[in-house]
């Protein structure tokens, strides 16, 4: 995956309101009026996010100037989830070891309360 | 149906995972508060921990490095938010690159829960900003930008070799 890319698509999800947009656009495609509506917003504050989702390959628009529907594009999130994944990876396996240890040490302290 | 979505998009970014220990929530609470714990169990299998420095209260600092199978060193660096025990650590976590760079901060969750003896731990991780970059949105990108530059520089973190 490209670096530049996750760079992106990380600084484009962490905002709230883009992430309310592309939630919105799983469900389908969406012009800036209907994904402004939920938003106490501006129409060009709206359209900025949309810039960065854009610029991030997180959402596409079509190319009728009067309506240019955003649609979301699953790529971005894809690399995503597999740069979490590594870290799910890397906790589990910890947590796994930790699971021996809390075993190991309550052998040596003996079952029930000390006092 | 618009919240099904948006609970899938979370997922797709954050890191959730939960797990039953035997063991009192007292005792794996304790594990995670000093190195004489952590250096046995942190870091995935036949990884080893040559150090661990932690200032274990809210706002003090740690930094820990594991050593992989073939001798790699990775070095976690981050600051303790919030601790009340023995319900929740609150930390921040990146990974140091070769030159102390830091690579790009995660804000981590650990909250645990009794259940009749047993503990209930929930792991939550999820990219994260400073206040500062939160409450100034041109710089806080690019912020947010320069940080993962950084992590992304000190090369593939992903399959930890």
């Amino acid at each position: 995956m490209s670096t530049d890319r996750l760079s992106a698509t990380f600084a484009a999800l962490a905002d709230p309101t883009r992430r309310a947009i592309l939630a919105r656009l799983a469900l389908g495609e969406a012009s800036v009026s209907e994904l402004a509506e939920p938003f106490d917003m501006s129409l060009p504050a709206v359209s900025k996010h949309l810039k960065v989702l854009e610029n991030a390959g997180l959402i596409t628009r079509g190319r009728e100037a009067q309506w240019r529907p955003c649609k979301l594009e699953a790529a971005p999130l894809r690399d995503i989830a597999g740069w979490v994944e590594t870290y799910r990876r890397f906790w589990e396996a910890s947590f796994d070891r930790l699971d021996e240890y809390l075993k190991e040490v309550q052998k040596g302290e003996g079952n029930g309360p000390s006092s | 149906m618009a919240q099904a979505a948006s609970a899938r998009d979370e997922e797709t970014f954050e890191l959730l995972i939960t797990r039953v220990f035997d063991a009192p929530r007292s005792l794996v609470f304790r594990v995670w508060t000093s190195p004489e714990h952590l250096y046995r169990w942190w870091g995935p299998k036949d990884f080893t921990t040559p150090s661990v420095k932690m200032d274990f209260r809210p706002g003090g600092a740690y930094r820990s490095v594991i050593r992989s199978p073939k001798g790699v060193d990775h070095v976690m660096i981050g600051t303790y938010r919030e601790i009340v025990e023995p319900e929740r650590i609150v930390f921040t976590f990146s990974w140091e690159g070769e030159e102390g760079e830091r690579g790009m901060e995660t804000l981590v969750t650990v909250t645990f829960a009794d259940e009749g003896g047993k503990t209930k731990l929930t792991f939550h991780q999820a990219p994260f900003q400073t206040v500062e970059n939160r409450d100034s949105h041109v710089e806080g990108w690019s912020g947010v930008m320069d940080r993962l530059a950084a992590y992304l520089a000190v090369g593939n973190h992903a399959g930890l070799e």
